[in-house]
């Protein structure tokens, strides 16, 4: 048998010389010599853990693949085992809601309809959807910039200013909720055009304006991090050839750094879309008077009764927006996260 | 197309003063270069009349315009950049076509002028491309075709050929002399090449440390600067400089002495430290000396190293045995030797004894404290008493 084709081959490192052992401590503990003087015999002598082990140490890159499908499959089962339960139990007929573990008991797919004609979630959803989006606007047009100044302009007092955006983000939100419930319910008499009686309580501004507040130092610091790559030069160019330094950035700088800009917005979007907090409190719960999902959810929440196979049913529902904007944006997303290089 | 005037502009950093108090004017139609080591300020004054930097004080005005507070799109300048920054989002025809459709030209017009521009660049054909599809030679081009499309009245070209390979340049310094020439633009280029400076411009402008050192035509340049700055920077191999001190009835330095009469010499006298510039050009072997209209006193010398350039020989000549150790220095520097250009059949070998002249038309005299040329050629300085032949003199 020679070395050179033996699958186990070490280099020849242990096996040089071939004679008797150089050193005592060289005795394995299987009895063998030097462990892989004979491989052959050697796997002979030894249990199949030992061989297991033997082996995973030739082939570490088997014994990658198997912990990157444990750790896979681990991660799957915790966060899509709840969406499925979440499923099982729209689907089971109100009145049979017991003992739901991977199956539902009965089926009762009209429950997806039915969410709609108790109340009217739709209403709800478009709420969500509507303050949403508003918010992300409303972020990524200031934290652009923001995200200007802080990544290509010298200025004094950049950084402490950088690092008061930070503190504030780290400010629980409840902290500002109570002077901002009372702000939102202070009749202005400048606003009564707009929302009728003067407060912002009950209109959608009075969620997407703490909301953009609270998500706009994430969005700041990515889109900071973005515009700072882009080359001076690709703006001094736009600015010689007929544009501000505002028209720059929306032309040349924003374009060029589209995958930040996504990100910030996918999770700007997301994050208002799934906030509680000031989604809760900041309405009084009717969908006419901008009530986003979660009052929609809670809603199925009677007196006397909890009808959890719409709530949900209506879970599901809500996170489909949500879901399918991932899906469009996930791959900007994980190149936003993680790169953040441009090539030039 | 205009001219373009600094008048004063000086540009500061905090504490560093990138431009220090620049004056010039750039006629209309004119090609000037602005020229100089890396962190002299060419950069930052060519940003100052695109307007993309703003002077700490000064003024800059094109045409009769006083430009200084305007933005750059309003200044009629158009710019191509070192690094060539073509929009990487933009194919061609997008990023030629950028200026002119921000000015809301109508469709067709912007179509003729693209293709107009595209067509003088040579870009026929690829105005479809991306930038990241191009090398770096039609990149650069298009640059050329973005800028000139909108017909501005000033070209700014901030160092466009430095990231070119050195084939590429020599043709694009070609095809830019020629642009110039048909387009009949007003252009400032900035480069650190002394050799594209003198190759291109009608003038050029010679800055270090943030200060105008000299504006000429480049052989004036070449043949009268006037300070040892630019007697160093402006030629390749650069000047030789040997320092010395005047004497009665000449300059003394180290290894030699020449003769001239320094009551001649303006601002100095006897007892200064002056300092002797000769192009290694005008450093001759005696045996050449008869054909000089006024050489110098032979000067013994050791010939060092060789470096044939195919169609010429450096010769690096050591004029005492003392300077062998100064390698490591800029040897045209060192006051201990000479470099001398000859032609390839002149029979010279490394480590020989020779006797070198100098033409003492072709010597620059320098006052050493201050830089300041004092005078280009010596030979209206000759001895004290004209006719007599002093000790110094070779017969």
């Amino acid at each position: 048998m020679s070395d050179s084709t033996d699958p186990n081959d070490t280099g020849g490192i242990d096996t040089a010389g071939g004679g008797p052992p150089r050193d005592p401590t060289l005795r394995r503990p299987d009895g063998g010599t030097t462990a892989l003087e004979d491989d052959r015999d050697a796997e002979l002598d030894r249990g199949p853990f030992q061989r297991w082990v033997a082996n995973s140490i030739s082939h570490p890159e088997r014994v990658y693949r198997a912990m990157f499908y444990v750790a896979a499959i681990f991660f799957l089962v915790t966060t899509l085992f709840p969406f499925y339960w979440l499923l099982m139990v729209a689907l089971t007929p109100e009145g049979q809601l017991q003992d739901i573990v991977v199956t539902p008991n009965g089926f009762n797919p009209g429950a997806f309809i039915e969410v709609f004609e108790v109340i009217p979630f739709h209403v709800y959803m478009f709420n969500s959807f509507v303050i949403a989006l508003a918010s992300t606007v409303v972020v990524l047009v200031i934290a652009s910039l923001a995200g200007y100044a802080f990544g290509r302009l010298e200025f004094p007092g950049r950084t402490p200013l950088m690092l008061l955006v930070l503190i504030i983000s780290f400010f629980p939100p409840a902290a500002f909720f109570i002077p901002l419930n009372d702000l939102f319910n202070t009749s202005f008499v400048f606003l009564e055009p707009i929302t009728g009686d003067g407060t912002l309580y009950n209109t959608p501004f009075a969620l997407v304006t703490p909301l953009s507040a609270i998500f706009m130092p994430l969005a700041i610091f990515i889109l900071t991090t973005f515009y700072g790559q882009i080359p001076d030069g690709l703006e001094d160019a736009a600015r010689v050839e007929g544009t501000t330094r505002l028209g720059a950035l929306f032309r040349v700088i924003i374009p060029l750094s589209a995958p930040g800009v996504a990100t910030a917005g996918v999770l700007t979007f997301i994050a208002v879309y799934n906030e509680f907090f000031f989604s809760f409190l900041m309405t009084d719960g009717q969908p006419d008077n901008w009530a986003p999902i979660l009052d929609g959810i809670l809603a199925y929440q009677g007196q006397y009764e909890v009808l959890y196979n719409l709530m949900a049913a209506a879970s599901i529902l809500g996170v489909i927006p949500v879901a399918i904007l991932v899906v469009i944006a996930q791959e900007k997303i994980v190149s936003g996260l993680t790169a953040g290089a441009l090539k030039e | 197309m205009a001219r373009v005037r600094l008048e004063n502009v000086t540009k500061r950093y905090g504490d560093e003063t990138a431009v220090d108090d620049i004056s010039l004017e750039v006629q209309d139609g004119e090609f000037v270069t602005f020229v100089g080591p890396s962190g002299c300020g060419k950069s930052t004054t060519m940003e100052t009349v695109a307007g993309l930097t703003q002077p700490t004080a000064g003024r800059v005005s094109i045409g009769d315009d006083d430009v200084t507070d305007l933005a750059p799109k309003d200044r009629g300048v158009a710019m191509v950049f070192q690094n060539i920054a073509l929009f990487p989002h933009m194919d061609v025809y997008e990023n030629i076509s950028f200026g002119l459709r921000l000015r809301k030209y109508d469709d067709e017009e912007v179509r003729r002028r693209v293709e107009e521009a595209a067509d003088i660049v040579q870009l026929e054909g690829m105005l479809d491309r991306m930038p990241a599809e191009m090398s770096g030679g039609q990149q650069q081009r298009v640059g050329i075709a973005r800028a000139i499309v909108r017909n501005p009245d000033v070209f700014l070209m901030d160092e466009p050929l430095a990231n070119l390979d050195a084939k590429l340049r020599v043709h694009m310094r070609t095809e830019l002399q020629r642009l110039h020439r048909e387009l009949d633009a007003t252009v400032i280029y900035v480069t650190h090449d002394q050799a594209e400076a003198m190759t291109m411009s009608n003038r050029i402008a010679v800055l270090n440390d943030g200060r105008l050192q000299q504006i000429g035509p480049p052989l004036t340049c070449y043949n009268e600067p006037t300070n040892l700055f630019v007697a160093g920077f402006i030629g390749s191999p650069s000047m030789n400089f040997v320092e010395g001190t005047l004497v009665e009835g000449g300059l003394e330095t180290n290894n030699f002495t020449v003769a001239l009469d320094p009551s001649q010499l303006p601002d100095v006298g006897v007892g200064d430290a002056v300092t002797l510039g000769i192009r290694p050009e005008d450093v001759h072997l005696s045996s050449y000396a008869e054909s000089l209209a006024s050489p110098t006193d032979r000067i013994d010398a050791r010939t060092d190293v060789l470096e044939p350039m195919g169609d010429e020989v450096f010769v690096y000549l050591l004029l005492s045995e003392a300077a062998t150790g100064s390698m490591e220095q800029d040897p045209a520097a060192s006051p201990n030797q000479l470099l001398m250009s000859v032609t390839p059949d002149t029979d010279i070998e490394a480590d020989q004894d020779v006797d070198v002249v100098l033409d003492r038309s072709k010597i620059h005299l320098f006052e050493t404290a201050t830089g300041d040329a004092l005078v280009h050629g010596i030979t209206d300085l000759p001895e004290r008493e004209p006719g007599t032949t002093p000790t110094e003199a070779d017969s």
